[in-house]
């Protein structure tokens, strides 16, 4: 649950910055609103914080009036790189079709917009730009709603695995019902899934692992669920390429198979011969599974989008059977077993599957029934637990 | 990573950083999508103070309070340093284990486990280099700018490792103790025990991958998933009889691999 703690740490301080910012005395004062037809007069004395945004305010023309917008209001931005286009002023006015009853600029007054004060940079932007105050991030510049996101990850890599590893594959489908908010059903296979190193380790060296519970293995899942967006934002790299970007949390419910290490990969000698038998798994069954996740969706363009996430796939865990066979089966087969008897007559459980642990595989002359031991020892203690499969997927997505 | 890898990834961040900064300095990028940085942290220090959180836990914890300088050399470049102080324990894991183990003497010759160091006193020095610069709107109207950076460096660390195998002096073998206790159930009247203990002063190197949220000019809030990286060390074929005689046993494991500590990081940045 450690990380799942980082998480939802790092998600709860954000707001927590955001209110910082919002009471700082840092923070602008208040743009005059678009209907203003001057600005407020600058102030004299610049407030220390602001000394450093100053040094980076653009070079002021001293002898361009006649080129600057002398319309009283500035040309209405609907971009959201505002900023962008206000930092071209001369280029945006309006330039040789000013109506006859435009208010005419007072001689003696400077334009507004070659004033250093209101070129001083607010937040990104020239201050005498009304909009810009308010707004800082203004538009998406991509609307989600009414969309469909297809999301493949490619890799789905296990972070948090103290007795298990897990690394698979998963598929996603989001329907962005409103812009903040979709519905999303997804699935995913781990093409690996084993015990970590570390639970051999201790094994091997001090005669300890986990508890069968504890190290149960997740072979797939499939939840649907809820995704929101509730940030969004833009950023540069290297101030030459800008990206949109989303934070997105999710949530969800479905159902996942289980399955359990038996026996780790072995050498079978036989006849003088060594065959290596591969690793066995036995099937612990369905479980209910939750998933909670949050992470970055980075759009590029209208149609794709680059998906970072950790997700927490939460399964209760619950080791009474292996391959359908509870420790009262294993008991009636193990007595088989050691007194060579065959298994067809034994009164089993119903979903027992003994042929799992009957014959010899013909490839590694492995005889299952040694595996009827580890199977009773797995059961032996019925354990349980509340798994925490934390994740980090790398995906991408279209959208249309 | 071997150490070619290496070089060639810094001396590409050097040239991607310095090249940068100086396009930025002669006005080559103005036209660039974000240009105007709210905050621009170049030729400022800045004092910074950490707490550090284990991310994961296997028989080891460690709880880290650094204190770190830096130094902007541009805005998207600074070398830092910063040292500290590694609370650490061993996990309910592996106080089950040295527990549980006294009593297995079917086990006589066994190696002891990885990753057992524990860090203290530690102190690196490194680069940050944070190519990203952000916003973020929270509810439309409140913005927050970022930055996204990479740390890398590197130093010393002072390690300490006790032995959940090795014990010099078993006191209670089935209660699994093994140490000056008063009460076999109250552990905590502990003054002092009895398993072997080893300390050592090693290379360490970090990396971490962070977001440094600006509250304003000055305060800044950072967000960090570090790693600390230093080379294992630890001895195999062990023999249970003399080491529960007080005699060094077994040798060096031929290649130890690294130990990597992974923390989340949650910290706090004053830029003068």
């Amino acid at each position: 649950m450690r990380p799942f703690r980082s998480i939802a740490l790092l998600v709860a301080a954000v707001p927590a910055l955001a209110f910082a910012q919002g009471a700082s005395p840092a923070q602008p004062p208040a743009a005059p609103g678009p209907d203003a037809t001057a600005p407020a007069p600058p102030s004299p004395a610049e407030p220390p914080e602001r000394q450093r945004t100053e040094r980076d305010a653009p070079a002021v023309p001293q002898s361009q009036p006649e080129a600057a917008p002398a319309t009283p209001s500035a040309p209405a931005v609907t971009e959201e790189d505002d900023a962008d286009r206000a930092q071209a002023p001369e280029a945006q006015a309006p330039a040789a079709t000013q109506p006859t009853d435009a208010p005419v600029l007072d001689t003696h007054e400077a334009p507004r917009t070659t004033d250093a004060q209101q070129q001083r940079l607010v937040n990104g932007a020239p201050l005498y730009n009304p909009n810009v105050n308010v707004h800082i991030v203004q538009k998406k510049r991509f609307a989600d709603e009414g969309k469909h996101e297809l999301v493949l990850y490619p890799a789905a890599v296990q972070v948090n695995g103290k007795f298990t590893n897990h690394v698979g594959t998963a598929l996603s489908y989001v329907y962005h019902l409103q812009e903040n908010f979709a519905l999303q059903v997804g699935g995913q296979y781990n093409w690996y899934s084993d015990e970590s190193d570390f639970n051999l380790e201790l094994i091997d060296k001090v005669r300890e692992q986990a508890q069968a519970a504890s190290s149960l293995l997740l072979q797939w899942g499939a939840h649907a669920g809820v995704e929101v967006t509730p940030l969004y934002g833009k950023f540069a790299f290297f101030n030459n390429s800008l990206a949109q970007f989303s934070v997105v949390l999710s949530g969800g419910a479905g159902i996942g198979k289980t399955r359990h290490l038996i026996r780790p990969e072995v050498a079978n000698e036989v006849d003088g011969q060594t065959y290596q038998v591969p690793a066995r798994f036995g099937d612990t069954g369905n479980k209910f599974l939750g998933e909670v996740g949050g992470g970055f969706r980075v759009q590029f363009g209208e149609h794709y989008a680059l998906r970072l996430e950790v997700r927490d796939l939460i399964y209760t865990a619950r080791v009474d059977r292996v391959d359908g066979c509870n420790l009262a089966d294993f008991e009636a087969l193990e007595a088989a077993r050691a007194a060579n008897q065959p298994f067809d007559g034994l009164n089993l459980s119903g979903g027992c599957k003994v042929s799992k642990f009957d014959g010899v595989d013909p490839k590694t002359k492995k005889n299952y029934r040694e595996d009827i031991i580890l199977g009773r020892d797995l059961v032996a203690e019925p354990s349980s637990d509340v798994l925490n499969n934390v994740s980090f997927y790398a995906g991408f997505s279209v959208l249309f | 990573m071997n150490a070619r890898t290496l070089r060639v990834f810094a001396a590409l961040s050097l040239s991607l950083t310095a090249l940068g900064a100086a396009a930025q300095e002669d006005g080559v990028l103005d036209s660039a999508v974000v240009r105007n940085r709210l905050y621009k942290p170049a030729g400022h220090p800045e004092l910074s103070l950490s707490v550090g959180l284990p991310v994961q836990t296997h028989l080891t914890a460690h709880y880290f309070f650094d204190v770190g300088l830096a130094y902007n050399l541009f805005d998207t470049f600074a070398l830092e340093a910063r040292a500290g102080y590694a609370v650490s324990r061993h996990t309910g894991l592996a106080r089950s284990i040295s527990e549980s183990f006294l009593d297995r003497e079917d086990k006589r010759v066994t190696d002891e486990l990885e990753d057992m160091w524990r860090m203290n006193l530690h102190s690196v020095v490194g680069a940050r280099w944070a190519p990203i610069y952000g916003k973020i709107s929270l509810v439309a109207d409140i913005p927050v700018h970022f930055q996204t950076y990479l740390w890398a460096g590197g130093g010393l660390t002072n390690l300490k490792r006790q032995s959940v195998i090795q014990c010099t002096q078993v006191v209670d073998r089935a209660a699994g103790v093994c140490d000056n206790r008063t009460a076999v159930d109250d552990r905590g009247s502990a003054t002092e025990n009895y398993w072997v203990k080893e300390s050592r002063v090693a290379p360490v190197v970090s990396a971490a991958l962070g977001f440094r949220f600006f509250i304003n000019e000055q305060h800044g809030i950072r967000l960090e998933l570090r790693d600390w990286i230093f080379k294992d060390s630890y001895r195999v074929n062990l023999l249970r009889d003399d080491w529960e005689a007080g005699r060094t046993t077994g040798e060096p494991a031929s290649s130890p691999g690294l130990t990597h500590l992974v923390q989340f990081d949650l910290g706090y940045t004053f830029t003068f």
